[in-house]
């Protein structure tokens, strides 16, 4: 593809646009020394994630994914670390010592992901423009073909749930226990 | 389109389903003394779960459902019974080591038994996408079971460990997963061996073999992705410590095997040499390790991780020679039915001989032959298996094992089965170190004036059956051999 015709194409452009954000908004997650603003600045990502999923005409993986992860994950996330009264301002501690360890290896496994993945999908063009993802095919799909990862699924959030509450409960200590059981 | 559905291929998965459901409603309406009961339900449900695969075996022959994504064979019904099994005796020993302290009870039997629901699909799985869900359903519960001794630090330690490492490899996992799926086109392990001849000069394929490797060794707990085990066995109540060593590592383990086996037996020049260098640093950092160990949980985590690759030993090797991989996975499967029995003996005399001693050092556990004989005896007979002494099963892993390889041929093999031998010997060492603290050093005061309890049933029974099989096995092999030659089905792409 010539420059003038990448150019012409309107997605290209919403696609570049969209691509800075997310870099931005995904290095902020890391670095940001603030938990409230790491989780703000990961909504921001994954609504650009989103976007994408739309340029590829993946409307019902763009709509979970705003429902999903930004409607329930994150929100409960947010809740999370106010019901915890974890630190919400500034705090040191997010950071660690090996950092510039830990971001040459990041940097390696970049370098070697994209060179294969160039190497693997360089040059496939896709052409899904105008013709989006029938939900129906996609309903369909996880109801037959894919029925029993889909009901196992529910097991592993049953046991995630149950367990969760668990384990992050507090118990009552003998003492508190006694003093119930003489109410 | 539509899809028949073999309610009787399903059956074993759909009697633990509903053992699931019976138990945490049953728990409902159970006081605290008498929740008992809700263990009483799952042990009859997982044994009740193997009686459509005895049906099945019996009746022979391959069902297939969904596009040949979830295969019910001989292979697959053998691996079920040998997860049922070691989970039942799992269920067993946790009964009264759940119920002598403030544990919830109900809870934990709920996930145990949907972590053995994961493995029973997972066995199945002819398709990342089930394989996926079965494997993480195996182990997702197993991140707060490690967790649940809420009031002990080292126990919260074991659950953190083991949820962030395991939430990073099963990210790399997938990731490998998602590349194979971008390459082949395809979720089916048929047809992504059918598409790999194809892709094989490919840097991308090399790379999501391997990133598939780092995910499944996290979970089988070789080396180097074993960090999490003793920290997370040692904190562990240790029923669950038996499980991770015995039922999630085989998971791991039996995942990977299937993948390799049936999805990417075209590009084994990849994955060969990575097995092999896992397998040679499980045995020699896990036997290396394991030798300087004070306590007998750590002893048995390291002694897992050398066990584990003494597992992947004939598979690596066979692959490696470019031998035949069938012979290789029935001696895998051998090893692995072998390794969960005599496995699983060894963590129940620990919770008795814990129990007895009120300790988990080796140190502490001096003269306790003369205080209990029998725990004693039993001591010793699993810890001689582990290390692979006749009469008792373990010799014949070991043998079959070592068979493989030379029938594999080759120099590299070769040197792996020197390892293997030198490994051995360390092994035989510290599993005597502490048949030597049990029989010949002389007991503290302390031990001798401790009252003698009675065992619960539960224990004695987990105790008699391990037992009872490691003799069986080791005295007549055959039986030992029915399951590996079994397993070959699924070398005929019977599905």
């Amino acid at each position: 593809m010539t420059v003038d015709a990448w150019i012409a194409e309107p997605v290209n452009w919403v696609f570049s646009i969209v691509a800075v954000v997310i870099l931005f908004t995904a290095v902020r997650v890391v670095t940001s020394p603030n938990v409230v603003h790491a989780a703000l600045y990961l909504v921001a990502a994954l609504a650009g994630s989103a976007v994408m999923f739309l340029l590829l005409s993946a409307e019902f993986v763009a709509l979970v994914l705003v429902l999903v992860y930004i409607g329930a994950v994150l929100v409960l996330f947010l809740f999370g670390i106010m019901i915890t009264r974890a630190p919400t301002g500034f705090d040191e501690g997010l950071s660690n010592d090996r950092k510039l360890v830990s971001a040459a290896i990041s940097l390696v496994l970049l370098g070697v992901l994209s060179w294969a993945s160039l190497s693997a999908f360089g040059t496939d063009t896709v052409n899904t423009v105008g013709s989006p993802t029938a939900t129906e095919i996609l309903g369909d799909a996880i109801l037959g073909r894919f029925v029993i990862p889909f009901e196992v699924v529910s097991f592993i959030l049953l046991s995630a749930l149950i367990g969760g509450i668990t384990v992050a409960r507090r118990d009552l200590t003998p003492l508190e226990e006694e003093e119930r059981k003489a109410v | 389109m539509t899809f028949e559905i073999d309610y009787l291929a399903l059956a074993p998965e759909l009697v633990v389903a509903g053992t699931i459901i019976a138990a945490l409603l049953l728990d409902l309406f159970l006081t605290r003394s008498k929740k008992y009961w809700v263990a009483v339900l799952s042990v009859v449900g997982v044994a009740g779960g193997l009686v459509p695969i005895v049906y099945m075996l019996a009746e022979g022959g391959t069902r297939s459902m969904f596009d040949g994504s979830y295969v019910v064979d001989e292979f697959a019904l053998i691996l079920k019974i040998v997860f049922l099994v070691s989970g039942y005796l799992v269920l067993l020993m946790s009964v009264s080591y759940i119920e002598a302290d403030r544990y919830y009870q109900g809870e934990y039997y709920f996930l145990l038994l949907s972590s053995i629901l994961g493995s029973l699909v997972m066995s199945s799985s002819r398709d990342l996408i089930v394989l996926f869900i079965g494997l993480e359903l195996t182990t997702g519960p197993l991140f707060l079971l490690a967790g649940w001794r809420k009031g002990d630090a080292k126990s919260n330690e074991a659950s953190l460990k083991f949820f962030i490492l395991g939430v990073l490899s099963t990210a790399i996992l997938l990731y490998g997963m998602s590349l194979l799926f971008g390459l082949t086109g395809s979720v089916e392990f048929t047809a992504i061996a059918a598409a790999i001849p194809d892709l094989v000069s490919e840097p991308a394929l090399a790379l999501s073999v391997l990133f598939l490797i780092v995910g499944f060794a996290f979970k089988a707990s070789a080396v180097p992705f074993h960090f999490w085990a003793p920290d997370t066995y040692e904190g562990a109540p240790t029923p669950v410590a038996a499980y991770l060593s015995v039922n999630s590592k085989a998971a791991g383990f039996v995942a990977m095997l299937i993948v390799m086996y049936t999805a990417l037996p075209g590009i084994s020049e990849v994955w060969a040499p990575a097995l092999w260098v896992l397998a040679a640093l499980s045995m020699t950092v896990g036997n290396l390790s394991a030798l300087r160990q004070g306590n007998i949980v750590r002893l048995l985590a390291y002694s897992s991780i050398a066990q584990a690759g003494f597992m992947l030993v004939p598979f690596a090797a066979a692959a490696v020679a470019g031998s035949d991989l069938a012979q290789a996975f029935s001696a895998t499967v051998v090893y692995l039915v072998i390794y969960a029995l005599m496995n699983l003996g060894a963590f129940a005399v620990v919770i008795a001989g814990a129990r007895r001693t009120g300790s988990g050092d080796i140190d502490d556990w001096a003269g306790l032959g003369q205080k209990d004989p029998v725990l004693g005896l039993l001591t010793a007979l699993f810890f001689l298996s582990l290390a692979g002494i006749p009469p008792l099963a373990g010799w014949y892993a070991k043998f079959v094992m070592f068979a493989s390889v030379i029938e594999a041929g080759g120099i590299s093999t070769l040197v792996l089965a020197a390892i293997a031998a030198v490994n051995s010997v360390i092994a035989f060492y510290y599993y005597a170190r502490v048949i030597k603290a049990v029989w010949l050093d002389t007991p503290s005061e302390e031990l001798l004036a401790r009252p003698g309890r009675e065992y619960a049933g539960s224990i004695k029974l987990t105790l008699a059956i391990s037992m009872g099989l490691t003799i069986a096995i080791g005295i007549y092999p055959t039986f030992a051999t029915y399951f590996g030659e079994a397993s070959r089905v699924i070398a005929t792409g019977g599905g």
